[in-house]
């Protein structure tokens, strides 16, 4: 799949298709062509959708699949004819599908942010976005004021986080999905960020940084450490050397490893388009102990640029082995996600998309790449094995010439160095894929993947789940909601 | 994948009114005093949208010339004891802009996270907008005439 698959996916919004008709304002319904892969760029009702129980459409509901999966994404792309400035400016829709008796149930709502509420009210787009200057009577106090809460989602303290990368986690009720405010992990850091990629430990304890070149600028990296309640234990800095775009990074059991990719905020213009890739520089890669964060060092590789990572593992001669989907270089900031907004897919546009690399850090010396020849994002791993020696990694793949978006899942075995697939076809747009263990299991194989994708021949959306011993036996089951909803980014299951 | 919000933003908030507690915690109102006489103003201000009462509200005067470079021509810390408060500053009749936060731990400085975000509420005249950092003067910027002027800001 193309890098624009993932990250170009337009906000498309004239998009109507069977089954949304209702859902959309009437003055879209005169536009009855747009593609069924419109769908994923499709503005929801402001009053979100279900709770509604999502039919069984193939299989059989796994024994002892017992939980909810919960996915975040863009989901307000248009207010009457005009778009929002890009994909990743639209208000986060958390997605909630609980599974108990062999049943799925699936409630989506919007995240009522700061910027929400005021757009809701006005009926228009006001904050600053991705490429827009924003209109001059909104207050943009601190980035909580932009904060969209459309990239993640974790579970902490009880409490449903909907995560963005500039601002604030935004506490949702776990069930009903209502927006309580921002999160605030100790007094003085109201208004610090917090990444939408927040790490876990086996025994609970959460991870996470807030990045200072996605918000006020500058090179230092907040590091947050929550106990397995929800506390913040500790809050420490540290100064990555240089104001680099940071969305993802990893950690093993020890270690906190902070990719610094070739790719600084220059601050010569607002937004993305202050970043400036440097290739030369390198990819630099920052290892500091989780014990102490003033133990610290540094690894050297040739430039890469990222989104997501796997996750980490320290073998017994301090090697570290990680798992990245690398590109060449930064694959948006050209105007991908704003030019499809219109509706204009074009396969391929940005050149070719993220591979499945291990890095492999030794104790000294610079780093190695090992490529697979895998291509896909959305990397994910067993959770038990968070920071700990393994072997599978899940990402998502593919990709078909008519629409962007995934295709496949993809099970990468790093032992054995083979990989698995299933094809779900070019009529789908699949989505992440997360490993929830089998209650009983040890192994990363007594898992199950279960994950989302938009049918578009059906025009509705689905959640598959494959037994992890063989994906390519495809799906133990299928559900299949009564719509659609918008493609998201990531989610958790809890 | 959000949204780099790009920035050297934030902190220009807590560089403009930072530096007035230093000057006023002990002055209820300070004034520069005219060289011969001239016509006065009273600036009659309200705050509104205060959540904690107590601390006081650091305020800072400007004109055109002042606003962007922080020289205040008047400059009030004022105790809160409810969640309004007015004061009055007495002004010549002008054109003016006003800045101000609540210090509501009363440690005199404007409270701001790791980051150097605002952490303590503030306001503007014409109750303008932050645009990643202060108001701009020609938001904020409002008439104060003799003999008297009212005016009223809410805290964000």
């Amino acid at each position: 799949m193309t890098i624009s698959s993932f990250l170009r996916r337009s906000l498309l919004q004239s998009g109507i298709a069977a089954g949304t008709a209702l859902a959309i304002a009437p003055d879209v319904i005169a536009e009855p062509k747009a593609p069924a892969w419109t769908l994923g760029y499709t503005t929801p009702p402001a009053k979100g959708l279900g709770p509604s129980t999502m039919r069984l459409v193939s299989g059989k509901a796994p024994a002892g699949l017992e939980g909810a999966l919960y996915r975040n994404g863009p989901a307000q792309f248009r207010y009457g004819d005009a778009y929002a400035s890009h994909w990743f400016d639209g208000d986060g829709m958390v997605q909630r599908i609980a599974f108990a008796d062999g049943k799925a149930l699936h409630t989506g709502r919007f995240v009522g942010t700061t910027k929400r509420k005021a757009e809701q009210a006005a009926q228009k787009f006001l904050a600053p976005g991705f490429s827009t200057a924003g209109d001059p009577s909104y207050a943009v106090g601190s980035a909580d004021d932009v904060n969209a809460a459309n990239t993640s989602v974790a579970m902490s303290g009880g409490e449903m986080l909907a995560l963005w990368e500039a601002g604030s986690a935004i506490r949702l009720d776990p069930v009903t999905l209502e927006t309580r405010g921002p999160k605030i992990w100790r007094k003085d850091l109201a208004a610090m960020p917090f990444l939408a990629h927040p790490k876990r430990e086996p025994d609970g304890r959460l991870w996470n940084l807030a990045v200072a070149s996605l918000s006020t600028g500058g090179s230092m990296i907040g590091i947050y450490r929550i106990g397995a309640g929800g506390e913040l234990e500790d809050f420490g800095m540290v100064d990555i050397g240089a104001p680099a775009y940071i969305h993802d990074w990893s950690m093993t059991e020890r270690k906190l490893i902070i990719l610094v990719q070739p790719w600084i905020n220059t601050g010569a213009r607002p937004g993305i388009g202050g970043f400036e890739w440097r290739p030369q520089e390198g990819l630099k890669t920052l290892i500091v102990d989780k014990d102490d964060l003033k133990k610290q060092r540094w690894a050297q590789a040739d430039a890469r640029a990222f989104y997501h990572t796997g996750a980490g593992w320290e073998e017994s001669d301090g090697t570290i082995r990680l798992d990245v989907c690398f590109t060449r270089q930064p694959a948006f900031g050209v105007g991908g996600g704003a030019a499809e907004i219109r509706g204009e897919y074009k396969p391929g546009g940005e050149g070719p998309g993220a591979m499945l690399t291990q890095m492999v850090i030794p104790p000294k010396g610079d780093v190695r790449l090992i490529e697979t020849k895998l291509d896909g994002e959305f990397p994910q791993v067993d959770p038990r094995f968070h920071g700990l020696p393994r072997r599978l990694t899940a990402l998502v793949g593919g990709g078909a010439p008519g629409h962007p978006g995934a295709t496949t899942l993809r099970l990468q075995d790093w032992k054995s160095g083979k990989s698995q697939a299933y094809d779900y076809g070019v009529d789908y747009m699949v989505e992440e894929h997360l490993f929830i263990p089998k209650p009983g299991g040890a192994s990363e194989r007594d898992s199950w993947l279960i994950g989302t994708a938009i049918n578009l021949a059906a025009g509705k959306s689905e959640v598959s789940v494959f037994d992890a011993a063989d994906i390519e036996e495809g799906p133990l089951a299928t559900w299949q909601a009564d719509y659609s909803w918008p493609l998201g980014f990531h989610g958790t299951w809890t | 994948m959000p949204l780099p919000i790009l920035s050297p933003i934030l902190s220009p908030i807590i560089a403009a009114l930072a530096p007035i507690p230093a000057l006023v915690l002990a002055a209820a109102i300070f004034l520069p005093q005219p060289a011969v006489a001239e016509a006065r103003a009273k600036l009659a201000l309200t705050v509104t949208g205060i959540k904690d009462a107590k601390g006081a509200l650091m305020i800072a005067v400007f004109d055109q010339a002042g606003y962007d470079t922080d020289k205040a021509v008047a400059q009030a810390a004022v105790p809160v004891t409810a969640t309004t408060v007015s004061t009055t500053i007495d002004l010549p009749p002008g054109r003016y802009g006003i800045k101000m936060f609540h210090d509501v731990d009363g440690d005199g400085k404007m409270g701001a996270n790791p980051f150097g975000i605002p952490i303590e509420p503030y306001g503007f005249s014409n109750n303008a907008p932050a645009q990643f950092g202060p108001a701009t003067w020609a938001a904020a910027a409002f008439d104060v005439a003799a003999p008297a002027t009212s005016h009223a800001i809410a805290l964000n």
